[in-house]
């Protein structure tokens, strides 16, 4: 399959356009049907709230690989910090009623089982409280680490410079993982930094970092993993770059992550119709019911 | 000793006394530009809490903010007022959390900085900034206005039992380095959100805060006149019932404040008489401010209103 203009450059890579794993030793260990079921369920809340006219949204269909992952990767002493386009997917995981509930109430939020803070109304703020949460867990010595997602057009702004140097200067456990557009919309490829990418960019301010393919979900699983244990081992820091594909842009089917994911559970005979049947039925019985629940409870509060 | 000695000790006894606080700053590891964090620093078992930091507001205060997320009561310690309106973004972030995650995150985050004139260096160094602060919702502002209570209200500053809102400390740089012949004692802690009447008196009313506390109280011993003199103390929120009350007692007021007038607390505080007082009033709200512009050096008495200046406003009030 010859590669399109949506194809990365100088990405880490492990599935293929096909799905095919270059190397297969990065599949030990990992539950494949389960990755993808948290995948699809994070499409089908993009898909739900894109019916709902919810203000100021904006999908993250082709972004789910970080986003997703995040949630995924995160133990129970970790916290994350999300933007806004991210904060249901990283919740997606297990808590459609929160979702449905900060939805719902337009913007307070309750408190969650799930360590997932508010996405911060100043633009790039969550990165520096993110910082400051990460120095907590630092000072408080249980291995805590603190993920705080963003997408690249962020990264030309003076709050995330600030918060890398703050971050390296510190030496706290904190992962930045930024989803950068190859060819975002209104804006020079890599927000018009002169070619340079985010994770070079992230080296140069001493920042440990790596940058993978974000419609590979298991080259994202990987470096994420990898950040995550360096900032739980106390060795600093880290940046994992996943350039995404935004979906809505008609782009190959292979840069939609959880295409490329099923292409993987088929190539491995895990995938058949009637299991994505049962996954997208299910999911989208628990989504009804908790918006459902989200709705009577927020009219009964009213009343 | 100076008022930015015995806030030196009283940090150090707030660490002492909460294993999990924490002071921030740019150059806290070496004291910090006032010397508030040198005892810290001096002792060995609490300067591990001392987290130097770059110059950066912005992202200084968020990750304040963060910290006091994660469990750690955050103090920071500003070299001026104004760099707090270079982190107004994440001010009003750490301001909005409380509320934005229905009470699940307290901000027991403290913000001290000096203000106004008193170094002489003029420009943003004698500026005064409360107006701007106060008016960030969610956001706490309590002022020092007499040196004895500069370490209560630091301890009311840090004092999230009741309140989980940040709170911004500000001391005027005319008290922060004023000597004291006396140590200063431990005065009882008054919280923010409370004025105090510091001087009783029917004739008129004069409500003050920051360095002009001091002035006013001295010109109405000059003037020999019947007048109360309230601190303000409490920017954000302010203690309206004891304001208006007072207020209505006299029904003649002289407001003094540094900074200039346009858009300031004066003006707030002139409305909320206006507005609960008219009634009671014998006479105009008079308001004695700095200069509306930027002072040079050696011209920062501009900043603030005179004690003769004071003086003269009570007592055309007085005599209105």
């Amino acid at each position: 399959m010859e590669a399109s203009p949506w194809d990365p450059e100088g990405v880490e890579v492990v599935l293929g356009p096909n799905g095919t794993p270059t190397d297969e030793a990065c599949l030990a260990g990992l539950d494949l049907k389960a990755l993808y079921k948290h995948l699809v369920a994070a499409r089908c809340l993009d898909l739900r709230l894109g019916k709902m006219n919810v203000p100021a949204w904006a999908s993250s269909a082709g972004e789910e690989a970080p986003i997703v992952l995040a949630g995924v990767l995160a133990e129970p002493s970790d916290w994350i910090y999300p933007g806004w386009r991210d904060s249901p997917g990283v919740v997606a995981v297990s808590a459609f009623e929160d979702v449905a509930t900060m939805l719902v109430q337009s913007g307070q939020r309750p408190s969650s089982a799930l360590r997932v803070m508010l996405p911060s109304d100043t633009l790039g703020m969550h990165l520096a409280l993110a910082a400051g949460h990460a120095h907590a867990q630092k000072l408080d010595g249980r291995r805590g680490v603190t993920i705080a997602l963003f997408g690249e057009g962020l990264t030309t702004t003076g709050i995330f410079h600030e918060t890398v140097a703050t971050a390296v200067q510190c030496d706290v456990p904190l992962v930045l993982v930024c989803k950068s557009q190859l060819w975002p919309d209104a804006a020079p490829a890599e927000a018009g930094l002169l070619g340079d990418t985010v994770s070079e960019r992230a080296r140069a301010c001493g920042l440990w970092s790596r940058r993978v393919d974000g419609a590979d979900v298991i080259a994202v699983y990987m470096a994420l993993a990898s950040a995550l244990e360096r900032a739980r081992d106390g060795r600093g820091p880290g940046l994992v770059e996943a350039v995404v594909t935004q979906l809505h842009r008609d782009v190959p089917a292979h840069r939609d992550p959880i295409e490329r994911m099923r292409r993987l559970l088929d190539h491995k005979g895990l995938w058949t119709q009637t299991f994505q049947d049962v996954v997208e039925a299910d999911i989208r019985a628990r989504l009804e019911k908790a918006f459902t629940r989200a709705v009577n409870a927020h009219e009964e509060a009213r009343a | 000793m100076m008022v930015a000695e015995a806030l030196a000790e009283r940090l150090a006894e707030l660490l002492r006394s909460d294993p999990r606080r924490v002071v921030l700053g740019e150059d806290v590891r070496d004291g910090g530009m006032l010397g508030l964090s040198r005892r810290i620093v001096a002792d060995a078992a609490l300067c591990d809490r001392a987290l130097a930091t770059p110059l950066v507001p912005a992202s200084l205060i968020a990750h304040a903010a963060g910290l006091a997320i994660g469990g750690h009561p955050a103090i920071v310690l500003l070299h001026s007022s104004s760099a707090l309106l270079e982190g107004m973004a994440a001010l009003r972030e750490a301001a909005r959390i409380p509320w934005q995650s229905a009470g699940a995150h307290a901000m027991p985050l403290t913000i001290v900085a000096p203000t106004g004139p008193g170094f002489g260096l003029g420009s943003e160094q004698a500026a005064v900034h409360e107006a701007a602060l106060a008016s960030v919702p969610g956001l706490r502002v309590a002022v020092v206005s007499l040196p004895e209570q500069a370490v209560s209200m630091l301890d009311a500053a840090v004092d999230f039992t009741h309140d989980s809102e940040p709170v911004v400390l500000l001391l005027p740089r005319s008290i922060v380095l004023a000597e004291r012949d006396e140590p200063l004692r431990h005065e009882p802690v008054t919280p923010v959100g409370v004025a105090q009447v510091v001087r009783d008196g029917s004739r008129v009313t004069v409500l003050a805060w920051g360095d002009t506390v001091l002035p006013a109280l001295a010109a109405v011993r000059e003037l020999g006149v019947d007048a109360s003199v309230v601190d303000v103390r409490s920017l954000a929120p302010i203690d309206v019932d004891t304001i208006v009350n007072v207020a209505r007692t006299s029904g003649r007021i002289v407001i003094a404040h540094s900074g200039g007038p346009r858009h300031g607390i004066g003006a707030e505080l002139a409305a909320l008489l206006a507005d609960q007082v008219i009634l009671h009033l014998d006479g105009p709200i008079v308001r004695i401010t700095g200069a509306e512009r930027p002072c040079a050096p050696g011209t920062e008495s501009l900043a603030t209103p005179s004690q003769q200046q004071i003086a003269d406003a009570i007592e055309r009030v007085a005599t209105y």
